[in-house]
């Protein structure tokens, strides 16, 4: 069971930073194989690449709306309809269902995102037709069984609990984006919580449904080993008939950026490690600074040499991983730092990290990192479009965001047409002052609360209590 | 409870079930190897789907090959080989490897420890420098080496001591093993993480770190002949060393069940069951992979009907094969609601298990398991990291890497038979060790009145 790698998940989790061919001067650039696009007359948008090197092909389908449409108090609806799904649809019950998909060697999984429901499945070739069978049903015929509601709510609830029981970094996220936007709607946590989760009912779940599972939010894109005219007409047929909606997805307005610090520091009793997140809001998807943006956080806390990983793991010792990221929506999302240390260096490793951002404002950064962090990018670029599936999300990605093929075919033109003025502004723009953090705490809070009010007000919660922010006076 | 890598890792060593022909990429005839003549053996396969290249290193170390007061260093020694030679400072991989859009990764098991590498094509040589330079001169900083404490002690409380299920694991494996060197964790007991010297390091270099102990897989966009003149080049030069000596203990056959409990603050119980069972060229660990992936694998899967979905005994279970040079652990585990019973869970299991072993599997449960294990294969082919990963596995631990394409033909002789007697011969309590986490704070339980599954 035991496989320990050297660069855990976390400072690379938050480097989801996109990547592509090609260092400086070296190997070719990369493009999107073909694809074809087409829209059917109910609004639904479709995008097919065929792609033969293995016998395998990747599905996604896309719904405009995501956890957004949660009514407030009720977070989590989303993210159980998607849950229920999978609990059976057309004519399999639960059991069916998973032994239909299991059965044939494929995977399918329904998830909820801020802005959109996600289904994504993986079939072998041999199987296409019964891979577009499984999908639309889940979509369009789903069950929402009572019995199964009343199952999949419980084991969210108690997923939630045995979370709070394993490594801190799975939720620190979670945490961290209801004290940051914690007037704003990114900050409802997709799953719920397990206060809000007990609200929730199956009547919310179907109007949910109703609202929201309509052509003209759809997008839906094939990409692996599979004859593209069959495959049109095997989603004309399954996706063609439904109605287009009345009602437009739900959608956010840019929060406020945070003005001075505010810390939320939540309790685990018997941790022997702090972890710790310091956000302010980031930058959108969408943003027209956002290469430099990527340029810069690559330098920050981006890679294993950036300044973060180097103060706190590689010159200190003081962590297993540090680094930073920018979390992309329609609108800005969250820019973090985080990482995690011994309860007792807690103060010296966040000191640390804010005197890193600081350094990061008042230095900028200098040619060499330039183009060492330029020159990564773009070798690191084309391992991210290499599998059916990646290449299946960056389509949705594209259509969903509205973005042309040339956010993938122009990104080493834009990476590599960065420079100093445009750092600079990215430096301004989208990463915070260390004055203005939220920031999030979690662990022993009898060792540390003392010394962390340096920090800016604190507030304190439980890591048992089952929400993920503080109850706010009325 | 995240534990996907489990599952990644199941599909992976699962690989290679389903019809014969079906389980031969187009590009396999490319494959060229090569033993040098100091004893590395080279692995080199084209493929030019992306112009990057994946290169791992595998070295046959790992925690099987400590002693007590030194656990850990086997990991302890991979973080080493970042930090510095006789011409590179400690940083200085990392920051030339970055630079030239170059990535990397490593990773200790029981077993082995792997090196990889991702860069652009036109980095190779560069790759082969940096490689070859870390391979033949490596240095000890004392100060990287106390830094470098610091950060291997995050990483156990990150993976274990503030993890359940990490502790549970930790505690079960070192009670199933009473002489086999598997008892000891990969991240090692923290008073060896305080105590392991420079000379430690020194003598664990020269004893594993020998081109005769390692193998190279170089998988991406490169031709064959260029690889290995680089090869010839930067890497012919290093010594060959004495064999390590080999690992002869063997764990003696166990007597009876053995019982732990874990106390920890904490809402959610977990029991973790793990019996004796195969090394992975053993045909026994592919028979064990079919019986755990119908056990556990996916939500179709017996324990998870059972305990998930009818008697809602558990958040979630799973199974999972450790099967490297000597023989491993299989795994049960299951994940109780807060509050709940795990008692209940582990009787359920019982159950499950008692059945399979009397009947066996069905039909369609057989084909599922072929048709996961072919697809697993060949999702684990579409990247260039996969490859590498696969034709390691193959290489270093069935001794060929061709077997990887054998394998679909041992997967379709395997019969229900053989599935049900490894149940009743592997999966039996006197050959097992049972663990249990007691959360110690009363379960806050979730704020649903109602629709709360116990």
């Amino acid at each position: 069971m035991s496989r320990l790698c050297r660069i855990g998940a976390t400072a690379l989790v938050l480097a989801f930073a996109a990547r592509i061919a090609v260092a400086a001067g070296a190997g070719a650039d990369v493009q999107l194989p073909p694809f074809e696009r087409l829209t059917l007359a109910n609004g639904t948008e479709i995008a097919l690449m065929p792609k033969r090197d293995t016998p395998l092909v990747a599905m996604t389908v896309q719904v405009r709306g995501g956890a957004l449409e949660d009514a407030p108090g009720r977070e989590g609806t989303e993210s159980l309809l998607a849950d229920l799904m999978q609990k059976g649809a057309g004519g399999r019950d639960a059991a069916q269902f998973a032994e239909a998909i299991e059965g044939a060697g494929g995977e399918l999984a329904v998830s909820a995102g801020t802005e959109r429901l996600v289904l994504a499945a993986d079939f072998m070739s041999r199987d296409v037709p019964l891979m577009i069978g499984l999908v639309s049903d889940a979509l369009l015929r789903p069950r929402l069984d009572p019995a199964e509601f009343a199952k999949v709510r419980g084991l969210a609830q108690q997923s939630i609990a045995a979370e709070k029981d394993g490594d801190p970094r799975a939720l620190l996220g979670t945490f961290g984006d209801a004290w940051l936007f914690r007037d704003h709607p990114y900050g409802r946590p997709v799953g719920g919580s397990e206060e809000s989760l007990a609200t929730v009912t199956l009547d919310d779940l179907r109007r949910l449904y109703e609202l929201q599972v309509h052509g003209d939010r759809l997008i839906v894109v094939m990409v692996g080993d599979f004859d593209p005219a069959d495959a049109r007409r095997r989603l004309e047929a399954a996706f063609g008939g439904l109605p287009r909606g009345v009602t437009p997805p739900a959608a956010a307005t840019a929060a406020p950026r945070v003005e001075g610090r505010r810390v939320l520091l939540i309790d685990k009793p018997g941790a022997t490690q702090t972890y710790f997140w310091l956000g302010n809001v980031g930058a959108a998807r969408t943003d027209p600074e956002r290469t430099a943006q990527l340029v810069v956080n690559t330098v920050l806390g981006g890679r294993y040499t950036s300044m973060l990983n180097t103060e706190l793991r590689v010159k200190s010792g003081l962590t297993y991983g540090a680094g930073s990221g920018f979390d992309r929506l329609r609108q800005p999302g969250a820019f973090a730092i985080s990482s995690y240390t011994a309860t007792p260096s807690t103060v010296q490793a966040i000191d640390l990290a804010i005197s890193t951002l600081e350094r990061l404002h008042a230095d900028g950064i200098d040619d060499k990192t330039l183009a060492s962090a330029k020159s990564y990018l773009l070798g690191q670029f084309p391992p991210t479009l290499e599998t059916n599936g990646a290449l299946a999300g960056r389509l949705a990605d594209m259509l969903f965001y509205g973005l042309g093929p040339e956010d993938v075919n122009g990104f080493a033109a834009r990476v590599s047409a960065v420079e100093h003025g445009a750092v600079q502004r990215a430096i301004e723009r989208a990463f915070p002052r260390a004055s203005d953090l939220a920031i999030v705490l979690i662990g022993d809070a009898a060792a540390i609360r003392g010394q962390v009010a340096k920090y800016g007000p604190v507030t304190e919660m439980r890591i048992t209590d089952p929400r993920f922010a503080p109850r706010r006076e009325p | 409870m995240a534990r996907t890598r489990c599952v990644l890792l199941l599909l992976l060593f699962g690989c290679g079930m389903g019809a014969a022909q079906a389980a031969v990429p187009a590009d396999a005839g490319s494959i060229v190897t090569r033993k040098l003549s100091n004893g590395l053996e080279i692995v080199v396969w084209p493929d030019h789907d992306i112009p990057n290249v994946a290169m791992y290193t595998w070295y046959r170390v790992g925690s099987r090959n400590e002693r007590p007061g030194i656990t850990g260093i086997a990991h302890f020694f991979e973080h080493m080989m970042f930090n510095g030679t006789k011409t590179r400072p400690p940083g200085e991989f990392d920051r030339e490897m970055e630079a030239a859009g170059g990535t990397n990764n490593a990773y200790t098991t029981e077993d082995v420890t792997v090196y990889q590498n991702w860069f652009p094509a036109g980095q190779l040589e560069l790759i082969f420098d940096l490689e070859s330079d870390r391979m033949r001169h490596l240095d000890f900083d004392p100060k990287a080496v106390e830094s470098e404490r610091g950060v291997v002690y995050s990483e156990r409380r990150s993976s274990i001591d503030n993890d359940s299920f990490g502790t549970l694991v930790e505690q079960v494996q070192a009670t199933a093993y009473l002489a086999h060197p598997y008892q000891s964790p990969v991240i090692g007991w923290p008073s060896d993480i305080e105590s392991w010297t420079i000379e430690d390091l020194r003598a664990f270099y020269r004893q594993y770190y020998a081109p005769n102990n390692a193998v190279m897989f170089v998988v991406g966009d490169v031709e064959p002949a260029a690889v290995l003149a680089l090869a010839e080049r930067y890497l012919a030069k290093l010594e060959p060393q004495p064999a390590p000596a080999p690992v002869t203990t063997k764990e003696p056959p166990q007597l009876g069940e053995r019982r732990l409990i874990v106390r920890r603050d904490g809402q959610t119980p977990i029991i973790a069951m793990a019996w004796h069972a195969a090394a992975a060229p053993d045909r026994e660990s592919r028979v064990l992979e079919v019986l755990l992936a119908i056990l556990g694998s996916g939500d179709s899967s017996r324990l998870h009907q059972r305990l998930v979905e009818h008697e809602q005994a558990a958040v979630q279970v799973g199974t999972q094969l450790q099967a490297g040079f000597d023989p491993g652990l299989a795994w049960v585990y299951a994940v109780v609601p807060p509050g709940g019973d795990a008692a209940r869970a582990e009787q359920l299991i019982d159950e499950e298990i008692a059945r399979i072993a009397k009947d066996g599997p069905t039909p369609p449960e057989l084909t599922k398991a072929r048709n996961q294990a072919l697809a697993g294969f060949w999702r684990g082919l579409e990247t260039i990291s996969g490859k590498a990963g696969a034709l390691g596995r193959y290489q270093v631990f069935h001794g060929d890497y061709r077997k990887l394409f054998d394998e679909p033909a041992v997967y379709e002789t395997i019969t229900a038979e053989d599935v049900r007697r490894a149940a009743a011969e592997v999966l039996r309590a006197d050959n097992r060790t049972v663990g249990v986490l007691m959360p110690t704070l009363p379960a806050a339980g979730p704020a649903a009145s109602d629709g709360a599954a116990r």
